[in-house]
């Protein structure tokens, strides 16, 4: 065996166990919690418009439009929170720096369809159109400019597709269940899409709360078996 | 370990590909499934069977066989004696790679 020979198998090696160790690192406890924070938004936001329907949010107070948009920020922002703190400690036990291959691969799959997904859901609801640059060109801030009801319904599957697409590549890196639960969030999305946009909600609880604490549980009693042995 | 790298220095047990990528994953998990491993390292059934029984053999890994509900299961994890294997020949591998020598 030569030097270049050496260093190749040093590479494969190094590749093996950076996947190996994603499987260390998949975030259990924190889908738990995202899934549960996800719930409880559904419930607010049921509680808040009396329908499943998310563009019901058109027909409440312009504070409570607010409200709303603020609480599914802020559910995001901590599920990602929650998630960087739990994974960085995980990394930490198992030796691994955060900023280390294979924390980097499972972040940077993610963040281009979160972005996508974020542009959007900022283009369903604040229509960014002609109308709107028109507006901002003119000063002239009297035009209508209300999101549209079906614009409003394609969110929940958008973010169920691309979720689960950057779910799906970040697990190609990894073992089989974050690819199964991309591919399903990928199913139920297009499903909602096309047959029951207008339940938003239950889209929303089912796939990004139940699916989440489902998956969850799972990694959590996979890894118990892992460290109890 | 010697001034050089001799050929005898090589573990040709954790040398051969599959076998040295079966204890690399087993190397940073203290268990995997069969079903995980065969999925995370893209082999067949029975390549994987073939080469862990090798490995096993050599005393590098624990098989163990039992039953979920009415579903066997197998899973595998390192054992001392192969971890210690797997560190001699990723320091074998250094060796080679620093001094640029060639076995």
């Amino acid at each position: 065996m030569n030097a270049d020979e050496a260093k190749t198998r040093m590479l494969e090696v190094q590749r093996i166990m950076e996947r190996a160790t994603l499987f260390t690192l998949l975030p259990g406890t924190p889908a738990i919690a995202g899934g549960l924070m996800v719930l409880g938004g559904c419930a607010a936001s049921y509680a808040m418009f009396h329908a499943l329907d998310f563009a019901d949010i058109l027909n409440v107070s312009p504070n409570q439009q607010v409200l709303f948009c603020l609480m599914w920020f802020a559910i995001g922002v901590m599920g990602v929170v929650i998630e960087a703190v739990s994974t960085t400690r995980a990394a930490a036990r198992q030796g691994v720096a955060p900023a280390d291959r294979p924390m980097r691969v499972a972040a940077f799959s993610l963040t281009p369809s979160v972005v996508v997904a974020v542009v959007l859901t900022a283009k369903f609801l604040l229509p960014i159109n002609a109308m709107a640059w028109k507006m901002l060109w003119t000063w002239n801030f009297n035009m209508p400019l209300m999101p549209k009801a079906e614009e409003i319904q394609y969110i929940v599957p958008v973010w169920m597709m691309l979720y689960g697409t950057g779910v799906y590549t970040a697990g190609l890196f990894s073992i089989r269940p974050p690819r199964v639960l991309g591919l399903t969030f990928i199913a139920l999305g297009i499903f909602t899409l096309l047959c029951f946009p207008q339940y938003g909600v239950v889209a929303a609880a089912v796939s990004f709360g139940l699916l989440h604490i489902v998956f969850g549980l799972y990694i959590v009693h996979k890894q118990r078996q892992t460290v109890v042995r | 370990m010697s001034e050089h790298v001799k050929p005898d220095d090589i573990d040709a047990v954790i040398h051969e590909r599959v076998r040295l990528s079966i204890v690399s994953a087993l190397a940073v998990s203290p268990q995997l499934g069969f079903g995980e491993l065969k999925s995370m390292l893209g082999l067949t059934d029975g390549n994987l069977s073939a080469h862990s029984r090798t490995l096993e053999e050599a005393g590098y890994i624990v098989v163990e066989k039992s039953f979920r509900g009415r579903r066997p299961y197998t899973e595998m994890r390192l054992t001392p004696k192969g971890r210690r294997a797997f560190e001699r020949y990723l320091a074998t591998l250094r060796q080679i790679v620093d001094r640029g020598e060639s076995t």
